[in-house]
């Protein structure tokens, strides 16, 4: 059992069940997880902004700089009207790196390893930002399906591609993560699982490989919560500057 | 007073610097890199999606397989739209 890829993703209950209405609200070690990750924000964030000098600290310097990566990612993606959701993307982005770094250190659980984490992260964007799009241009947000300058016959065809190219984004939003984050995992374990199976006369050789597996998930966790965050702020672009 | 005039000065010569070469090639290369993992997922998203409507419908409407067939391939021209579309921001960012 501990030699299987799959076993470092089983979600047990952790402490008494909790059922409310038939509905198993039990504390889990995905909710654990998430829980110190949400902490572990908020603690890093507060000692990084607690001494507010002009010279900075390691952690100011550091918690400064996730603050102007952000910003920097939402004035040149989605220009300066989307300021005011600049909370909402900073904990966004935020918290998919810390799941995905926290699930990087051994003995630990990958909660953007699941698709449900990640699929109501990509459901909770796209029915915001379709409410904003509405509320900012009225039942002028349709247009976004009907391009302009298409010829008369093609337009039914044209707007039904357009609209599965709209229904698609939480799918490959959320798809993404999750693939990326699982597969990484998996073969991290396997190669592992290699080192273990090889003994010591061959398991040098995917030792060096999960070294530079490691490497490259520490990559990876980095590059998908900044893809997360930048497809937020481009599909908040689009609600917010209608043009096609 | 005198001091405090050369301080504003030399930020503001600091924040042009920094402004110059605030898109080194590392970072770039980190944007294309991100948008690299967006192409695959999009295509293969927008097939799933049509073909998912399309299942949907057919069951409706009791029409079985035409409407699958219909979506799955408005899906798949859907999906290389998505493509097109994130290949066309790249060259503008460039």
């Amino acid at each position: 059992m501990a030699t299987n890829p799959m076993h470092q993703f089983t979600v047990h209950r952790m402490g008494p069940e909790i059922k409310i209405a038939n509905i198993d609200l039990s504390f889990t070690n995905a909710s654990l997880f998430m829980a110190i990750s949400a902490f572990s924000i908020f603690i890093f964030l507060f000692l990084g902004t607690k001494e507010k000098k002009l010279i900075p600290g390691k952690l100011q310097l550091i918690s400064e700089m996730f603050y102007n990566f952000v910003a920097k990612m939402i004035s040149d993606t989605a220009g300066s009207k989307a300021k005011p959701y600049f909370p909402f993307i900073f904990s966004l982005f935020m918290f998919i790196l810390f799941c995905n770094m926290i699930g990087m250190l051994p003995y630990s659980f990958t909660v953007t390893s699941h698709i449900i984490v990640t699929l109501v992260l990509a459901i909770f964007i796209f029915v915001a930002v379709t409410i904003i799009g509405f509320m900012k241009h009225g039942i002028g947000y349709l247009k976004l399906f009907v391009p302009s300058g298409v010829p008369a016959l093609l337009l039914p065809l044209i707007t039904v591609i357009e609209i599965i190219s709209y229904l698609s984004r939480p799918v490959s939003l959320s798809v993404r993560l999750f693939a990326n984050m699982m597969a990484g995992h998996t073969m991290l374990k396997v190669f592992g699982g290699f080192v273990i199976s090889l003994g010591l006369l061959g398991g040098w050789l995917p030792l060096g490989f999960s070294v530079a597996l490691t490497g490259l998930e520490i990559l990876v966790a980095f590059l998908q919560a900044y893809v997360f965050a930048i497809l937020t702020c481009i599909y908040l672009n689009d609600a917010l500057n209608l043009h096609h | 007073m005198f001091y405090n005039k050369d301080f504003k000065t030399r930020l503001k010569i600091a924040k042009s610097k920094l402004k110059k070469n605030f898109d080194t090639e590392e970072e770039k290369r980190g944007s294309y890199m991100g948008f690299a993992f967006k192409l695959g997922t999009d295509l293969v998203a927008a097939v799933a999606v049509g073909t998912i409507i399309g299942f949907i419908l057919d069951s409706w409407f009791g029409t079985k397989p035409w409407l699958i067939i219909i979506f799955f391939f408005l899906g798949a021209i859907a999906g290389i739209l998505n493509v097109i579309r994130t290949a066309n921001r790249m060259q503008e960012k460039d």
